[in-house]
């Protein structure tokens, strides 16, 4: 079931807060995420998804027909809310066979298909329990269970893990993604957490004041950032101003670096943007790109070192990974710096 | 200090004040091998007061928690500035005394009451609404006026904590905006609706100052029945007690259902 978006727009009343004229298009089984400050319409446009705001200009296509106007609940959707949203007053079960009910499947083979999803979740032993009588993640579970259950055209995930512990929390994005693949769901992932879009997304949209600013896959978003703002939005990375002064060479003002210029002109202005990955600690003397200095902050994060190194003459530390820290020098390769519009 | 006396002070409170009162009725009532019950039986005052109790705590009950449920519906929408200003004013009532509430009853609505002349000056029988006020329809909105706050006021944080995304799941579940307000809501407050509804019919029942204040003994109530009873010269002390007792039964046995229904929210279940 593809879903699409076009040129869709929306406002709350009396202020400018919305989005605006968003084009975005899923295609079928296809999961993706919407990722942006706050306030940068990704929830907005999950909930227009939904019907549970309603107004919008342009047009929200799913599997062809057009949900403008139509109510929520004959929009075929599975939505798991950042609280979970169970029912209180009813069993896990019971919780997980509502969808089922409300499309009016019998009894019998309600509770047959609420206890196939219960397994498949691996709650299946806790089917006759109150949501309160579960932890966080077993609740949102439960949530996923009942949002899959009677298969729906779309699923929107709205920050499904955010008030989960960050111990439970990669597990249950693992099976997330492994049931929505299972399924083939088409999924709208909305989250603020960019390490989740970009290991749960096939593609991500970036949003910011409600407006997408780049939409593309997760490799492309920390790779090819198109502009400043994705580029801090998506991943670590040193971002800096610097001179180009000459093909193939910028100035930083503490250091003259090798890089693709391409059709720059000698003395534009740019923003050299390198991922921390891609600093080598202590490099051969005569290393391309070498800068000696010191490291002002070191973080062991187990597996790896994450430093500030500040160059001799620099005012802004550049930020590295290894697996220790350098002593006295970096470099960074010619192919891993990547200019911007300054 | 407190703690060495654990809850034995509060005990001895409530036995000496009022659990000893209660059980002091139970001799008196069966003194006379329970012949009070049988007096009271054939007193042909005592089932038209029964039915008239039951009547008017149901009425005043389920009147006051209508009303109430929207009042505390609009507190948990409404804004912190009004939300305090609305409470304040619900608070007012609870304070007055049942005899103040009468008079002003009788001062609006009664046979000289503005409220009556004005009606009669568009053409209404002034009679007959001066004297609907000394029934047991004006009784019941009588009560309602300080029934109505005790019930906003006690379903008002049921509401203002009212998780509505749950509705949303619902919603987003298949169901109309009707039934997920019937299968989310509704299980969700309408124990604490009911549990509400108990308390107050069971206040309506079984007090009598406003009664007393509005209508004097020209209603026959349980309680007004056992006001006569004890004021009248020859009173009869085991009949009294044996009154005493089914009222207290009545009112117990509304608590009690109220109760039933609050607690089934915990054993709920959807088929």
């Amino acid at each position: 079931m593809s879903l699409s978006f076009e040129q869709v727009g929306f406002q709350y009343r009396g202020t400018s807060i919305g989005v605006h004229d968003v084009s975005l298009s899923l295609a079928s089984g296809e999961l993706v995420a919407l990722i942006g400050p706050s306030g940068s319409g990704k929830t907005t446009l999950l909930r227009l998804t939904a019907g549970l705001i309603s107004g919008h200009s342009g047009r929200i296509v799913l599997d062809g027909r057009d949900l403008s106007g139509m109510p929520v609940h004959e929009r075929h959707i599975g939505m798991m809310f950042q609280h979970y949203a169970l029912f209180p007053h009813l069993t896990v079960l019971e919780n997980v066979g509502y969808g089922l009910k409300m499309a009016g499947v019998e009894a019998g083979a309600r509770r047959k298909k609420s206890q196939e999803m219960l397994d498949l979740v691996g709650l299946g032993q806790l089917a006759g329990r109150r949501p309160a009588q579960l932890s966080g993640g077993q609740q949102q579970r439960v949530a996923l269970a009942r949002a899959l259950a009677y298969s729906p055209q779309a699923l929107l995930l709205d920050e499904p893990l955010s008030a989960l512990d960050a111990s439970i929390r990669g597990q249950l994005r693992d099976q997330i993604r492994q049931l929505q693949q299972q399924f083939g769901a088409t999924t709208l992932l909305v989250t603020h957490d960019q390490e989740e879009a970009l290991a749960m997304a096939d593609r991500i949209a970036l949003l910011d004041q409600g407006r997408v600013l780049q939409y593309g896959t997760p490799t492309e978003l920390y790779e090819n950032p198109l502009n400043e703002t994705v580029a801090r939005f998506v991943g670590l990375s040193t971002i800096c101003t610097a001179t180009v002064c000459g093909e193939g060479e910028i100035d930083t003002g503490y250091a003259r670096l090798r890089c693709d210029t391409g059709a720059r002109a000698p003395g534009e202005q740019v923003k050299l943007l390198v991922r921390p990955e891609h600093i080598e600690a202590d490099p051969p003397l005569f290393a391309v790109n070498r800068m000696e200095g010191h490291v002002t902050l070191n973080r062991y994060l187990g597996s790896f070192n994450r430093y500030d190194f500040m160059p001799h003459g620099a005012q802004q530390p550049w930020l590295g990974e290894a697996r220790s820290a350098p002593a006295d020098a970096i470099a960074v390769a010619p192919e891993h710096i990547r200019l911007l519009a300054a | 200090m407190m703690q060495r006396f654990g809850a034995w002070p509060a005990l001895t409170f409530i036995g000496l004040f009022f659990v000893l009162p209660l059980l002091a009725l139970v001799p008196e009532a069966v003194s006379e091998n329970g012949a009070a019950f049988g007096r009271m039986l054939a007193d042909p005052l005592f089932w038209p007061a029964l039915t008239n109790s039951v009547l008017l705590g149901l009425s005043a009950g389920v009147l006051s928690t209508l009303v109430g449920v929207a009042v505390a519906w609009q507190l948990a929408q409404a804004s912190p500035f009004w939300r305090d200003k609305l409470m304040a004013l619900l608070g007012l009532p609870l304070a007055f005394s049942g005899m103040v509430i009468a008079y002003g009853f009788i001062l609006a609505f009664g046979r000289a009451g503005f409220v009556t002349q004005i009606l009669g000056y568009l053409g209404a029988d002034t009679a007959e609404i001066g004297g609907w006020v000394y029934t047991v329809g004006g009784l019941t909105f009588a009560y309602a006026y300080y029934l109505i706050p005790r019930v906003a006021l006690t379903l008002y944080p049921v509401f203002a904590n009212l998780d509505l995304r749950p509705i949303e799941a619902a919603r987003t579940l298949g169901a109309t905006p009707r039934r997920a307000f019937l299968d989310v809501v509704v299980p969700e407050v309408g124990p604490s609706v009911l549990g509400s509804c108990a308390v107050v019919s069971a206040l309506a029942m079984g007090t009598y100052g406003t009664a007393l204040a509005l209508v004097g003994t020209q209603v026959n109530i349980l309680p007004l029945l056992l006001y006569a009873k004890i004021g009248d010269g020859g009173a009869d002390f085991p009949v009294t007690s044996a009154l005493s007792i089914i009222l207290l039964a009545l009112c117990s046995l509304v608590l009690g259902l109220g109760d039933h229904f609050s607690q089934r929210r915990e054993h709920a279940t959807f088929e």
